[in-house]
């Protein structure tokens, strides 16, 4: 597993410096502007880009023969998969920080950014949730079908995992139909949290058991 | 003689392509390197691919060091090298990051020996492997597939496209392997000469077939050729034809023992024949 993250990390890096540069400098922007969207636009893009990034690179691997090469290494297909999920998670780690820091700035020099503070929960609830969503499409669709697709498959994974992410949002709200309370938006922040993580647990084995099935 | 690889009426058909790998079946002694001849399309990768579980077969058994190898015998997989053709691996990698994914992923993972086949093969290890050379990518694949001390080398094309010279190295690394009794090399290729260098067994596959196998020293030695006029042809014992293939002013006869149809055939004329000729004319030629 070491070895496969060791991997999935050198696929990653290089672009993930470049969007980390983008980042830090929109961070400055953002933390000088007082701009409650752009702050939320800021958040978000933290942590669906990084993520997004890192499930980006695996299309990489296969422009040379290491995706067929990496079978032949002492690891499962369960394994290299394990690894891919497990590398989205950390690279949304590092978007969650990203969106910390520029929203704990913006805090600390302007206020609190948004309507109520427990508001900054739900948009670390969406930005996550569409995250998963995202990493749960793409993975399984990934394999089924060919890495060359692996463009297209982003694109279609991350508009899917912002409208499921909307139309939970959407779902409760009208279920929730009176005024929004502390207790119900930390439920709504909840509920969207772990539809997205039960996504991301089935899309596991439904990817391995695609993955099984490939040949190179 | 124990076998450390055996493959037994492998099949394996695509249907898309309408390609099917026909019931092969061989083997590889421990201590000796096997060469896999076929032209392009042939059935060599698909077959490496069969025993490597990249592919999966439709039906027959292969068996590496006595076992059948699953995706979770990793185990096994610590001790097979592989050497595709081509980039074997990720062109934004140093030598130095290989290595460093290579250590998390065999157990016995040698950075010294590494280190070494990069020093010997002139390879700096800080160098993007974007800006390597086909041979020194194909150098670079080959010092990764002996770091972890595997015991069967399964190189697939390893050696096209490289320069005489190049692949005279490369050679010579594969004999110091196999060196070891306990070492194998499955190597094809559609470079014959090297195969007539260094192999011990050649098997030749054709249209996902295997139309012949034999040990190198009975091709070199007792497979001949018999350049004969069609009168001549006409006259000879079908049981000694192997193949045959009509040429503008002559038939190429291929016998499988060279020195008793001399005799045989005081008047014939018998020429030595190279792996490479083997191959035109089984592939080529006609049977009786």
């Amino acid at each position: 597993m070491k070895g496969l993250l060791k991997n999935n990390f050198y696929a990653v890096r290089s672009s993930a410096k470049v969007f980390s540069a983008f980042m830090f400098l929109l961070g400055v922007f953002v933390i000088v502007v007082v701009s409650q969207q752009l702050l939320l636009f800021y958040m978000l893009l933290g942590m669906i880009g990084f993520s997004m990034n890192a499930v980006a690179s695996m299309g990489k691997e296969y422009i040379s023969k290491w995706g067929k090469y990496k079978l032949t290494t002492p690891v499962k297909r369960a394994d290299i998969v394990k690894s891919y999920f497990i590398n989205q998670l950390i690279w949304l780690a590092v978007g969650i920080i990203f969106a910390v820091i520029g929203m704990g700035l913006s805090w600390l020099l302007h206020g609190c950014p948004f309507g109520q503070s427990i508001d900054a929960l739900l948009m670390f609830s969406a930005g996550i949730s569409i995250s998963l969503f995202a990493g749960a499409i793409f993975f399984p669709l990934f394999y089924l079908g060919g890495e060359e697709r692996t463009g297209v498959f982003l694109v279609i994974s991350l508009l899917c995992a912002i409208g499921i992410t909307m139309a939970i949002s959407t779902f409760i709200n009208i279920a929730l139909i009176s005024e929004m309370t502390i207790w119900k938006i930390i439920l709504k922040a909840a509920v969207m949290l772990a539809c997205s993580l039960l996504a991301l647990a089935l899309s596991y084995p439904l990817t391995v058991a695609i993955f099984r099935r490939k040949e190179y | 003689m124990d076998n450390i690889l055996e493959l037994h009426q492998v099949c394996k058909t695509f249907p898309r392509t309408n390609f099917t790998l026909d019931h092969v079946s061989f083997s590889i002694p421990y201590g000796s390197i096997m060469g896999f001849v076929g032209e392009n399309g042939a059935g060599k990768t698909t077959t490496i691919g069969c025993v490597l579980n990249t592919v999966s077969k439709d039906s027959g058994t292969i068996k590496i060091f006595g076992k059948e190898l699953a995706d979770t015998d990793t185990e096994l997989k610590e001790k097979i090298g592989v050497v595709y053709d081509g980039d074997n691996f990720p062109a934004y990698w140093t030598a130095e990051q290989l290595s460093d994914v290579m250590q998390g992923l065999y157990a016995n993972w040698d950075n010294d020996l590494f280190k070494k086949y990069l020093n010997d093969f002139r390879l700096l290890p800080n160098q993007k492997i974007k800006s390597y050379s086909r041979g020194m990518t194909m150098k670079l694949a080959v010092a990764a597939a002996l770091s972890h001390h595997p015991q069967l080398l399964i190189l697939d094309e390893a050696t096209s496209g490289l320069d005489p010279i190049m692949r005279d190295d490369m050679l010579d690394v594969f004999l110091e392997f196999v060196q070891d009794e306990n070492h194998s090399i499955l190597l094809s290729s559609h470079i014959t000469s090297d195969l007539e260098k260094i192999a011990d067994y050649i098997t030749f596959i054709h249209n996902g077939k295997l139309i012949m196998a034999a040990s190198k020293n009975d091709l070199v030695y007792n497979f001949a050729v018999m350049r004969c006029k069609e009168s001549q042809f006409l006259e000879l014992d079908p049981g000694d034809i192997l193949v045959y293939r009509k040429r503008d002013y002559q038939i190429d006869v291929l016998v499988s023992n060279g020195n008793e149809i001399q005799r045989k055939y005081r008047n014939a004329v018998i020429d030595h024949v190279s792996v490479d000729e083997i191959m035109l004319l089984l592939v080529k030629g006609e049977r009786v």
